[in-house]
């Protein structure tokens, strides 16, 4: 009997030991300092809307504060109504389909009291209790205010509600076991507020709430543990999501935002596009033209304040530094693959130019950018499948898709030449990898 | 929303209303009525649109005209006056490359432009300069030979 009880306590030991280390440090403890109160710290004010919106109503406060969670973005589905759901998140282990978060008492969030909508973006609880999958971000959002979240209620019930019933998940075993997630839910969200750090500034403190809490940018940033929770030990080393590469965000020289000047991280975040370092597409993109291009200029700022503080983290699969401009003839450079080539110059380069510096916009220019230095060439080959599109103050631009008019075998070939081209190690993508691509890509 | 751009097209200043985003091609032949620049895709892949900016071939078509503003736009209609362009138009006649025509102002526009920047090309230089233009009728044996011809400066 008092081996077995032994036996017991060792094995809850152990158990608590291996999901202590799993779980990792919190988002913002890299930052060290002494922790207050929100309701204690005097220094600024970290949650809520800007300055200038103070006085605004509450509607438009939650309106300035969904757009910073970018809940946009997920919860609609291409040509559908705004916020009425249905986007489908291809998962390796089948799909799940994001919620009608309009105010329809029937399909929508149309009877959730203020606690009930507490409940699902603080801690994942959904309104008849059911647990909520990850991929609604609530393990971000929890670090939320009640005042920002009920804002943001506040915001979507001003919405006109409409009638979309989301289709239902098509998750395999045991993944379609949802109350299994109240399990991951104890252990990875932390159920708690923003907490002031006193050694920061308020600016600091400020980007550190927009980045944790609302704009979520480790979901795509932070590489997943074991648990498929973010692993703050690899706090924005950069992750490949819904097969897109979302690349080294922390302070880290060779491969993340270390060499990058304050004035390129404010304009790629409020236009997508900084000169020398390309512009946003897929995933990043849509966080810009939905959410940060909304932000106010004290916010984006605010935010580049936290992202440098964030320790170096190396990318070791990436390589350090990117290439200089490519020569201007087709006869000089790389020569790699001779059918890349073929694509390139009937398909690419009357907009990239043969050096990769573009003839038409600096937005089309490839020299620098971190997607064509990318050995495994994976938003290269998404971005020729998709096509891309930036929207300034100027206008738009885009790159039309490809994905029907060229085959797998053609967009490898193509994408391996213009990594090989303009970036420092050429990949070697296959037919089949752009294949799978295709498939990781949301609906 | 509409707003007052200037552009210089063919040396010369021009003033309208257009979206910033509308593509070049539309401002080029919907408003000022210059349409010896043609549609084609719409999509930059078959090179119909091709107009020099600051001498090199682009294609209009995806060109949001807030792009081109303070750059030098030269159209089809004006690339005769270029020595490439001259040498280009000549060779091309000689040799009667144009079968129904519709692609050949883009032809003609990414031939001058390969023509200014290597001025004796050779297969694999027009290979790379003229792959995105595309001809229906299959003209391609004598654009290749016009080309030459208008290097080498040598007659018919």
């Amino acid at each position: 009997m008092r081996i077995f009880a032994s036996l017991v306590v060792i094995a809850v030991v152990a158990m608590a030991v291996g999901v202590w280390y799993i779980r990792g440090p919190h988002p913002l403890d890299f930052a060290g300092g002494a922790k207050v109160a929100l309701a204690d710290y005097r220094a600024g004010k970290p949650t809520g809307v800007p300055a200038s919106l103070e006085k605004a109503s509450l509607i438009e406060r939650g309106e300035y504060l969904a757009k910073a969670a970018d809940c946009m973005v997920c919860h609609t589905k291409p040509g559908e109504k705004e916020y009425s759901g249905g986007l489908g998140f291809k998962l390796p282990f089948g799909t799940l389909y994001s919620t009608n978060i309009t105010p329809d008492k029937e399909t929508g969030i149309g009877n959730y009291s203020d606690q009930d909508f507490l409940n699902a973006v603080q801690r994942g609880t959904r309104h008849d209790g059911a647990q909520l999958y990850p991929a609604m971000p609530y393990t971000s959002y929890t670090y939320m205010t009640d005042d920002d979240v009920l804002a943001v209620k506040a915001y979507l019930f001003s919405l006109p509600p409409v009638r979309a019933k989301a289709p239902d998940n098509t998750l395999s075993f045991p993944f379609n076991q949802r109350w299994a997630m109240m399990f991951w839910s104890v252990v990875f969200n932390p159920d708690t507020r923003f907490t002031p750090d006193t050694s920061k500034s308020p600016e600091w403190n400020r980007g550190a709430y927009l980045a944790e809490a609302l704009a979520h940018c480790g979901e795509c940033h932070t590489p997943r543990n074991l648990g498929f929770a973010l692993d703050n030990r690899k706090k924005f080393a950069g992750a490949v999501t819904a097969g897109w590469r979302a690349f080294n965000i922390s302070s880290d020289k060779a491969t993340g935002l270390g060499n990058w000047r304050d004035e390129d991280l404010i304009a790629y975040l409020s236009v997508g596009h900084a000169p020398g370092h390309g512009s946003a597409s897929g995933p990043m993109g849509e966080a810009v033209d939905r959410s940060f291009s909304q932000f106010a200029p004290e916010d984006i700022r605010a935010i580049v304040a936290y992202l440098r503080s964030v320790p170096p983290q190396p990318s070791p699969d990436l390589p350090a530094g990117t290439a200089p401009v490519a020569p201007a003839s087709h006869r000089d450079g790389v020569t790699a693959d001779a059918r890349g080539k073929k694509v390139f110059a009937s398909a690419c380069v009357s907009c990239h130019g043969w050096s990769g510096e573009s003839p038409v916009s600096p937005m089309a220019t490839l020299t620098g950018t971190w997607a064509v230095n990318d050995p495994a060439a994976i938003n290269v080959a998404q971005i020729v499948l998709s096509g891309t599109k930036r929207h300034t103050p100027d206008g738009a631009l885009s790159m039309p898709a490809f994905g029907n008019a060229y085959t797998d075998d053609e967009i490898a070939a193509v994408a391996n030449y213009v990594t090989a081209r303009f970036g420092t190690k050429g990949s070697t993508l296959t037919a089949r990898d752009v294949a799978e691509l295709r498939e990781q890509t949301a609906e | 929303m509409h707003m007052a751009t200037t552009l210089t097209i063919n040396g010369e200043k021009k003033t309208f209303d257009a979206p910033p985003e509308m593509p070049l091609l539309w401002v080029l032949r919907d408003i000022l009525g210059m349409t010896g620049t043609k549609f084609g895709c719409g999509i930059a892949q078959c090179g119909a649109c091709t107009v020099h900016v600051d001498g090199k071939a682009v294609r209009s078509c995806v060109l949001p005209v807030s792009a081109v503003e303070n750059r030098t736009v030269t159209t089809v209609e004006a690339v005769g006056s270029t020595p490439a362009g001259a040498k280009v138009q000549k060779a091309w006649l000689d040799l009667e490359v144009i079968q129904c025509g519709y692609c050949q102002s883009g032809q003609i526009m990414s031939a001058a432009a390969l023509l200014t920047a290597t001025p004796n090309p050779d297969d694999s230089d027009i290979d790379a300069a003229m792959a995105g233009n595309i001809c229906r009728c299959g003209t391609y044996v004598r654009i290749r030979e016009a080309i030459k011809q208008a290097a080498s400066g040598r007659q018919s």
